[in-house]
């Protein structure tokens, strides 16, 4: 009789305060794969980083290089990547990091856009990305931002697609589960853009959101929509306190 | 709404029945491409790249997971022993997977230059199978070690 | 898109055996999946790599469609005098590209 009780009582005294602690991809990693990625000369995804730092220093054909404005990037631009996504102060709209490149691209520098998932927004963002290696993600959750958080949350909780299934019953009520294969984690999404061995190269958040909803055979969005903005703001805001892991790998 | 970004990742390495009837219908079929090497045994693929010789089994260490999260990419390393001298070396080493559309994956060309006999590299299994390091060494010796390998599946397919 | 990361351990002394390990920016394609547009995409690999040093080939690895996209290999050679070694990896359809990195030797 005073066993459950007792047990109760600790799991009371174990579990943290508010938010549940949640813990990132790489926890659910091989020993292996962990080291790979941890490992600069086994690890693919740094080949993308460093084309994203030549391209931050490549002159365009019309305006200045992105190293023009923001010198000294590891100084200047640590942190940054892991404060996304925000809500543009002019447009009142939710940016990714993706949306913040284009946005210079375009605004700035007078240039077309790279296009979602393009080598070189994916190079640009998993460099802009790596510069917050160890950080932790602290985006803003409240104020304008409030109702993307929210419209992110409810379609975490709403079931979808043919096999029913919201993202919240697998990646909070079933984390270190088996599904076929895999293990299924939180979906903190910390270390995208990633290297996935799925893909055999570097994707971004965005396209392994439509994988997920492939997954459920649910409606995929489009990269950079609504939905997915939303809800890559709600999993920051979730994973708040993790580290940023780009570039990650996983599976 | 949604659009394909790698068309590559849409299709299995493996010709597809459809594939090869249209091409045999077309005359450009190879005979080994028709029939992806399932007739042949991993024992028979080993004997082609040691002239019908039957190696010898031990000599060697063929490290690599038996049980594989992803086929795309498996760690492979390979330890020989061998002085690696100008009269007792290493050749080279021929990895082989039994169930790949195309078995033959990699040979490595050795030296007396290269000290030791101990080599890694990734390898693509395109499912659960067999694998195998055939060694040839300097003085005509041939040797073999193979393990099995399974191959799992991650759990959402991409398509997206 | 090419590219490679090569790693030598900082010196070394005469005869002692050194790891050297590679990693490349390829996506070696297997060929025969679908374009998205009704073809199918040519067959696109590394077929090879070869490592040379002192005067002389000191690794070569011929590679197929089972070797893995962006692939990684390490071997070890005997340092003999300070000097490059010269990677050189040859395309399907014939292009080549060529690193080196220096291994000094005391």
């Amino acid at each position: 009789m005073r066993l459950p009780l007792l047990l109760i009582g600790l799991f009371v005294a174990l579990a943290p305060a508010g938010a549940e602690e949640i813990a990132s991809g790489s926890s659910f990693l091989s020993p292996e794969m962990r080291r790979q990625q941890d490992d600069p000369n086994r690890n693919p995804a740094w080949f993308w980083v460093d084309q994203g730092k030549e391209l931050f220093a490549q002159k365009p054909a019309t305006g200045q290089a992105c190293l023009g404005c923001h010198a000294d990037p590891a100084t200047s631009l640590r942190g940054a990547a892991v404060r996304y996504p925000q809500v543009d102060g002019a447009s009142g709209k939710l940016l990714n990091l993706e949306g913040r490149i284009e946005q210079c691209r375009v605004e700035r520098q007078q240039q077309p856009a790279f296009g979602y998932e393009s080598a070189e927004l994916l190079s640009l963002t998993t460099y802009l990305a790596s510069l917050s290696r160890g950080q932790p993600m602290s985006v803003r959750t409240d104020g304008p931002a409030q109702a993307y958080y929210e419209a992110g949350k409810a379609f975490y909780e709403r079931r979808q697609g043919q096999l029913n299934l919201s993202c919240k019953q697998c990646h909070d009520g079933l984390v270190g589960q088996k599904l076929r294969g895999d293990t299924i984690s939180y979906g903190a999404g910390t270390g995208y853009p990633a290297y996935r061995l799925e893909w055999n190269s570097v994707g971004s958040l965005h396209r392994r959101l439509r994988a997920c909803s492939l997954g459920v055979r649910a409606s995929q969005f489009d990269y950079g929509s609504p939905e997915y903005l939303a809800l890559e703001l709600y999993l920051a805001g979730r994973a708040k306190g993790l580290p940023g892991e780009t570039p990650a790998m996983r599976r | 709404m949604s659009f394909p970004i790698s068309p590559r990742s849409k299709r299995s390495e493996a010709p597809s029945r459809r594939d090869v009837v249209a091409l045999a219908a077309a005359g450009l079929v190879l005979p080994t491409l028709a029939g992806p090497a399932r007739a042949e045994t991993l024992d028979d693929l080993v004997r082609r790249v040691t002239d019908g010789v039957a190696p010898a089994a031990g000599g060697l260490t063929l490290e690599i997971p038996a049980l594989v999260e992803n086929g795309n990419s498996v760690d492979v390393r390979i330890a020989v022993d061998s002085p690696m001298t100008e009269a007792a070396h290493v050749r080279w080493i021929h990895l082989i997977a039994e169930k790949n559309p195309f078995p033959d994956m990699a040979r490595i060309h050795l030296s007396p230059r290269s000290g030791r006999a101990l080599v890694a590299t990734t390898l693509r299994l395109a499912q659960s199978q067999t694998v195998a390091a055939v060694v040839a060494h300097s003085d005509g010796r041939y040797a073999v070690a193979t393990a099995p390998v399974v191959v799992t599946l991650s759990a959402c397919i991409d398509g997206g | 898109m090419f590219n490679a990361r090569i790693t030598l351990p900082p010196q070394a002394k005469v005869g002692e055996t050194v790891e050297v390990k590679v990693l490349m920016r390829h996506p070696m394609d297997r060929g025969g999946q679908s374009d998205g547009k009704g073809g199918t995409v040519p067959r696109k690999i590394l077929n090879r790599m070869t490592a040379t040093y002192a005067g002389a080939e000191i690794f070569r690895i011929d590679m197929h469609t089972g070797v893995a996209a962006n692939p990684f290999v390490s071997f070890s050679t005997r340092a003999v005098e300070t000097g490059d070694i010269v990677f050189e990896w040859r395309e399907d359809g014939g292009a080549t590209y060529t690193r080196t990195a220096r291994l000094t030797v005391i």
